[in-house]
């Protein structure tokens, strides 16, 4: 038996492209879970042609006051009742320059819930409001049922 | 020792533009999650009390003051009004007029959806200033 050299040791250099694929696709799923897993308040939002860009509602010290579907009021997250809205509101509100309001209401929130949180704002001082809603496209979308 | 290397040394060969792609096509999709959503929405506003005197006849009697009832019927100043007609109809009275202002009041037990949808037909016909009116608002002016 003819003496065959033996094998040499298996040494294997990880492939990299691999390894990179799956890294970047874990980050990925990563990058999208945590903004979900935030505390969020469930609002549908009105669809709307014509809403203009509210980038300040992005602001870490924007004033937000969402109201939910049942009626419920938050201020920025927390929930709160519409009577200490307005001092809630009011102290938010000192010594600001820009006093605007957002209001995150459901589509199908009770005109009269939001109007009493918003009467709660307007007693603290605030004029302005932006009511947040989303853009749709197709004119056709609106359902306007007489 | 002889040379048991396998596997070319020197030059590069050609490339495997598979795992290219597919690291590639995975940070477009990165840079497409990471793209910011801006909110968007309406402007409304809700006027503080006149501390003034009371606002003249004059100011009284030209404001606009959209209505929705219970039953999803739109009015302007108690004129009834078909809500598809009422953007152009809002173009129309705001033809003559520069103060582009109105107000909107809406029954208690109708959605926000809807008020929303007015306050999106006024602005699509080119008005500014829209205030609601809320039981406070009526009650201070």
């Amino acid at each position: 038996m003819a003496g065959h050299a033996k094998a040499p040791p298996t040494v294997s250099d990880i492939n990299v492209t691999p390894l990179v694929d799956v890294m970047l696709v874990l980050l990925i799923i990563f990058m999208v879970i945590t903004p979900l897993l935030q505390k969020n308040i469930s609002v549908d939002l009105a669809r709307t042609m014509n809403p203009r860009a509210m980038p300040d509602d992005d602001r870490e010290d924007a004033i937000e006051v969402a109201i939910t579907r049942d009626g419920k009021t938050f201020l920025k997250k927390n929930p709160v009742s519409v009577d200490d809205l307005t001092a809630k509101v009011r102290d938010m509100i000192s010594g600001r320059l820009d006093k605007t309001v957002y209001v995150r209401a459901d589509a199908r929130a009770k005109y009269g819930d939001v109007t009493k949180a918003v009467d709660a704002v307007r007693a603290a001082g605030v004029e302005q409001l932006g009511l947040i809603t989303t853009q749709i496209e197709r004119p056709g979308n609106i359902s306007v049922s007489p | 020792m002889a040379m048991a290397v396998g596997g070319k040394k020197g030059a590069m060969g050609d490339i495997n533009v598979t795992p290219l792609i597919d690291v590639l096509l995975v940070l477009i999709i990165i840079f497409m999650v990471i793209t910011p959503r801006i909110p968007h929405g309406l402007d409304a506003l809700v006027p503080q009390p006149n501390k003034d005197k009371q606002p003249d006849e004059s100011v009284l009697n030209r404001t606009i003051v959209v209505t929705m009832d219970a039953q999803r019927q739109v009015a302007i100043n108690q004129q009834p009004v078909d809500i598809r007609g009422l953007g152009d109809k809002l173009i129309d009275i705001f033809k003559t007029r520069n103060d582009r202002i109105i107000f909107i009041k809406g029954d208690p037990t109708l959605t926000f959806g809807d008020i929303a949808q007015i306050i999106d037909i006024a602005k699509g016909a080119g008005i500014d200033k829209i205030g609601l009116m809320t039981a406070a608002v009526e009650a201070g002016k």
